[in-house]
Parts: structure tokens; C-alpha cells; sequence
């Protein structure tokens, strides 16, 4: 029994400098990330911001910046020709596991520094986001990827989403090498957390991760006005409509006063 | 400048709702429209959402019609009686109409039927009153009207039970006339997701035979009373009315109701109605156009039509 309790001691000795000698591994590569400008505060004169993510990974790598939204689905309205001439919305289509913000930006190509496994894995590029992503009703893979692309076209003609390839400038210091990418933040993008993940590519392979944040929030009258449309729905319509009418009223007495009666 | 709009979620030069207002309240001055057919498309293409887009401008033309009745009022050119059946049809119109939507939603092909029922709406409404109104300018030039001559739909209207006057516009008819019309553009109205004004405007015009500036101010009258309806129900149920947007819209449309008023005065009837003719066909061929024409992005949110 003693023996036994022994032999496991020794293996849980030897299990455990197993894991430190692995985290020291991970400690030496040290991929890290910061979003310059994790909190967007979205006032009344927003009109969009700016980001950028830095931080220093191994030399030699490869990385790739994905910020996303969290996943959800969407329905559209889908247009399509109607008697072989007239344009009009003639259904729906639901995208299921979507981001409503999806940014990629890498170093170079990313199946030029990533097996097509890799990228499904961690879903990078609009390709892996299509396979990632269920499209209903729809009658096979071909109108799958139809419809896909004009829902890309359609957010990227909204600014949330964009992908790029050597956008990314890398700087070699102290035998690390330091990253930078700065981006367009566009005020399309709706107030919630946005997830920042860099990861470091070698071999074919993503070797590391890190990840950072970047939240938006409405402050101030904004915030104010979307709470109470929302949550005081009746008090806000009426609010609305008194305004109007005083605002009517108000700029008829002001003509009238003007001169402008006849 | 810039202003971020809070139910829209979007930033918006401040200089363009100002400047649509503007544009869009003179109109309704003028004509007396609510001008949502062109209020509502040139917001969604300056990236507001749809649902925000038409519940907003309602909100809107509450600011915009309380300022041209007002005019109008002021000189005396508002049959409030007249309004008031109007209004009652228009109610009933309007209820009977939400219920056809389901029907056609239920049908699945609710779309199409609204489109082309707003196309040949506006192409029937623009065709005939620009025909009839350039008829009417030559023979005001030619010589001096003559009576009209009774045709029988008007020995008809004549013989309908509950005959009344209607003072400001100088007319007789019975009470049913204006509350059957109102609810036939009530219906419509709904059905097709816009105010009807330019429904409303001819058939005072054609069929209630009254002048055309007190058509002007009384259907702005009856647009106000429907708008604060639309603009409570889309407030209450879809929470879709952008206030920042709607105050932008109506410091140009208040304006610009009131200059519509002023400047329409100065017009002939027959000038007006012309006019009027002109903008509902070129926006007629704008949607033909619209249909006909591949579409930049076949997906688009909900909402809207």
C-alpha cells in the first residue's frame, strides 16, 4: 500500500514539473494584445471611432486580428425577381451562428499561412464563416454560397465587416517582434461587447492566442433617449407627439408674428 | 456636423434631415401631403433603418401638418367638418386594412400585391389629375366655365340619404360620402404603409367637388390626427420612432410647411393640382424604375417595404 502511495507521489512529483516546464514553454512565447481603445463611449456627436491592437509575439510569426461580435441570428428580407421582370422582397432567409461585426486583418494571405483545417477550427475568413454558418431555407450548398456572399456584400456595405492582408505592420525589438494594426471603427457597429483575439501562426499551425476586449456603450442623452424609447414606450410616443404639435404651433406663431399672415 | 440618432443607431449629417424637411414640409404646404412617399425612401438611403425610417416621419408630419393647418386655418381654408367624416372613414379604413395585411402576409405574396397596387395607385392618381388639370387650364384660358353638366355618378351622390353642407367648401353631399372615400383610402393607406395624402387630396378634389385650397388644409388636418395615431402605435409596439431624427426633420418641415402655405396662395388651383400630378408620376417611375433595375444588395432588414 505504502509502496503504491510512493509510486504515486513520484508521478504526481513528476506530473507536476511536466506542467511547469510547460507553462514556462508558453511563458517564453509571449504572444500578447491590446486594444488601445477598449471603451467606446457612444455620445451624442459619435460618428464613429477608431481601434488599434499592439502587442509583441514570437519572431517569425505569422498573426491574424479577428474582432467579433458575440454569435446570434438573422433574419433578412431576401429580394428576387418576381414574372421573370419586377425586383421585390419575395422572402426570408435566417443566418444562424453569426457575428453582427466580424473584422479580420492578417499579416499575409490567410491560406497562405494556414491549412483549411486551421481556419475552419477557428473560423477565420469569410470561407470558414460561411461553413461555420446555417442558412435557411435554402436548397443546397451553391444557394448557400450565393446568398452568403450578398449577406457579406451587404455587411460590408455597412462597415461591419472587412477583412485584409497586410494591414498588420510588424517591428522586430529585443529578438520580439512587435505588431500594429489600426482600423476604422464604424458607428454602424451597435453598442455591446466586442471580442479582440490575435492569434500567432507558424508552421501551417496557430501556435498561440491572446485575447483582449472592446466594449460600446451609449452615454449621456443617447443612452437616455434608447432607454426610454424602450422601456417607457408610451410616455416617449406621447413625448414625441407633444413635441410635434408644439413645434408646429410654435414656428405658426412665429410666422404669423413675423409678418407672414395674409 | 453630426449627430448620432439613438433608435436609428446610426450618425447622420445633420444637414440632411434638415434639408429633406425643408424640401418635404413645403410640399406639404403646398399640396397637402404628408410626403411620406418620398420622405421615408430618401431616409433608407441615407442608411436609416426602415421601420425607424417611417415611424420617425410620421412622428415628423405630426410637426409638419400642425404647422400648415395652422396657415391654412388662419386664412380660413380648413373645412373641419369635412375633416371629421374623413376621419371617422379613414379610422375605420385604416382597421379594416391592417386585417387585409394579415390576409395577404397569410397568402404569402403580400409584396407583390403591395407594390403593385401602390404603382398603379399613384400612376391612375398622377395621370388623371395631370390630364384633367391641364384640360381644365385651357378651357379657363379659352372662355369662361361653363355649368357643369350633371353626370349621373353626381345624380347619384345626390340621392344618397343623410344629405348635409359643408360650409367652407361651398358643397352638399350626404355624411356617407366622405366617410366611405376616407375609408377607402384608409384602407389603402394601410395596406400599402404610407399616410394616403395623395389618395386623399383627389378625391376631395374630383370626388367632393371642394375647392382646391380648402383641400389642401383639410387634409392636412386630417393627416395630423392620423400621424399622432401612427406615431403612438409605432412608438408603443415597435419602439421604431427615432426622437433626434424626428427633431431634425421637423425644424426644416415646420418651416417649410409654412412657406408651402404662404407661396401656395399665390398659386391657382389648377397650378397646384398640375404640380402635384408631375411629383406623384416621377415618383411612380422612380419605384417602376426600382423594380426594374438589379438591385444592389438582394438581402436587406426587415421592415418596410
Amino acid at each position: 500500500m505504502k509502496f503504491k502511495t510512493r509510486i504515486f507521489n513520484f508521478r504526481l512529483l513528476i506530473l507536476i514539473s511536466l506542467a511547469f516546464l510547460m507553462a514556462g514553454g508558453t511563458a517564453s512565447a509571449t504572444l500578447t494584445a491590446k486594444a488601445n481603445h477598449d471603451h467606446i463611449t457612444i455620445d451624442f456627436f459619435y460618428h464613429g471611432s477608431s481601434v488599434s491592437v499592439r502587442g509583441v509575439s514570437d519572431p517569425g510569426t505569422d498573426l491574424i486580428v479577428k474582432i467579433t461580435s458575440p454569435e446570434g441570428h438573422q433574419t433578412l428580407r431576401q429580394k428576387g425577381k418576381v414574372a421573370g421582370l419586377l425586383w421585390m422582397n419575395v422572402g426570408k432567409l435566417t443566418f444562424e451562428h453569426v457575428p453582427s461585426l466580424y473584422f479580420l486583418h492578417s499579416t499575409r494571405n490567410l491560406t497562405d499561412i494556414l491549412s483549411n483545417d486551421e481556419l475552419s477550427k477557428y473560423v477565420l475568413g469569410y470561407s470558414a464563416l460561411e461553413a461555420h454558418t446555417e442558412v435557411s431555407p435554402v436548397s443546397g450548398d451553391a444557394e448557400k454560397n450565393k446568398w452568403f456572399d450578398e449577406f457579406v456584400k451587404m455587411k460590408e456595405s455597412s462597415k461591419v465587416y472587412s477583412t485584409s492582408s497586410g494591414k498588420i505592420t510588424t517591428t522586430t525589438k529585443d529578438g520580439l517582434q512587435e505588431y500594429y494594426v489600426l482600423m476604422d471603427w464604424p458607428y454602424q457597429a451597435a453598442p455591446g461587447e466586442y471580442t479582440v483575439t490575435v492569434y500567432a501562426v507558424k508552421d501551417n499551425r496557430v501556435v498561440e492566442q491572446a485575447e483582449s476586449k472592446v466594449s460600446v456603450e451609449q452615454v449621456g442623452i443617447v443612452k437616455a433617449f434608447a432607454r426610454m424609447a424602450k422601456e417607457s414606450a408610451s410616455t416617449y410616443g406621447i413625448i414625441s407627439i407633444l413635441a410635434a404639435l408644439g413645434a408646429g404651433f410654435g414656428v405658426g406663431l412665429v410666422f404669423r408674428k413675423g409678418g407672414g399672415a395674409h | 456636423m453630426h449627430l448620432y440618432l439613438p433608435v436609428a443607431l446610426t450618425s447622420i449629417n445633420v444637414l440632411i434631415p434638415v434639408g429633406l424637411g425643408l424640401a418635404v414640409g413645403l410640399l406639404s404646404g403646398l399640396f397637402g401631403v404628408g410626403g411620406g412617399f418620398l420622405m421615408t425612401p430618401l431616409l433608407i438611403m441615407f442608411g436609416i433603418p426602415a421601420t425607424v425610417a417611417a415611424a420617425t416621419d410620421s412622428n415628423q408630419i405630426v410637426a409638419a401638418s400642425t404647422s400648415g393647418t395652422y396657415a391654412h386655418w388662419r386664412v380660413g381654408n380648413v373645412d373641419f367638418k369635412m375633416g371629421l367624416y374623413l376621419l371617422a372613414g379613414g379610422f375605420i379604413g385604416g382597421l379594416v386594412g391592417v386585417q387585409g395585411i394579415k390576409v395577404l402576409n397569410a397568402m404569402g405574396n403580400a409584396d407583390f400585391v403591395i407594390k403593385m397596387t401602390y404603382v398603379l395607385m399613384l400612376g391612375i392618381v398622377g395621370t388623371y389629375m395631370f390630364i384633367e388639370s391641364l384640360a381644365s387650364m385651357k378651357k379657363n384660358k379659352a372662355a369662361e366655365t361653363k355649368p357643369a353638366k350633371e353626370s349621373g355618378f353626381s345624380k347619384l351622390l345626390k340621392s344618397l340619404p343623410m344629405q348635409t353642407h359643408f360650409e367652407k367648401s361651398g358643397v352638399t353631399h350626404s355624411a356617407l360620402l366622405p366617410i366611405i372615400f376616407g375609408g377607402f383610402v384608409g384602407i389603402l393607406a394601410a395596406v400599402m404603409g404610407v399616410g394616403g395624402g395623395f389618395l386623399m387630396v383627389p378625391v376631395m378634389v374630383y370626388i367632393l367637388r371642394m375647392p382646391m385650397h380648402v383641400v389642401v388644409g383639410t387634409s392636412l388636418f386630417q393627416i395630423l390626427f392620423n400621424c399622432i395615431e401612427v406615431t403612438f402605435l409605432q412608438a408603443y409596439t415597435n419602439h421604431s420612432v427615432d426622437f433626434i431624427l424626428a427633431v431634425l426633420l421637423l425644424i426644416g418641415s415646420t418651416f417649410g410647411a409654412q412657406v408651402g402655405a404662404v407661396f401656395g396662395r399665390k398659386l391657382k388651383g389648377d397650378q397646384l393640382k398640375i404640380i402635384l400630378a408631375v411629383i406623384v408620376l416621377v415618383v411612380t417611375v422612380k419605384i417602376v424604375f426600382e423594380l426594374t433595375l438589379s438591385p444592389s444588395l438582394l438581402l436587406s432588414q426587415g421592415g418596410g417595404h
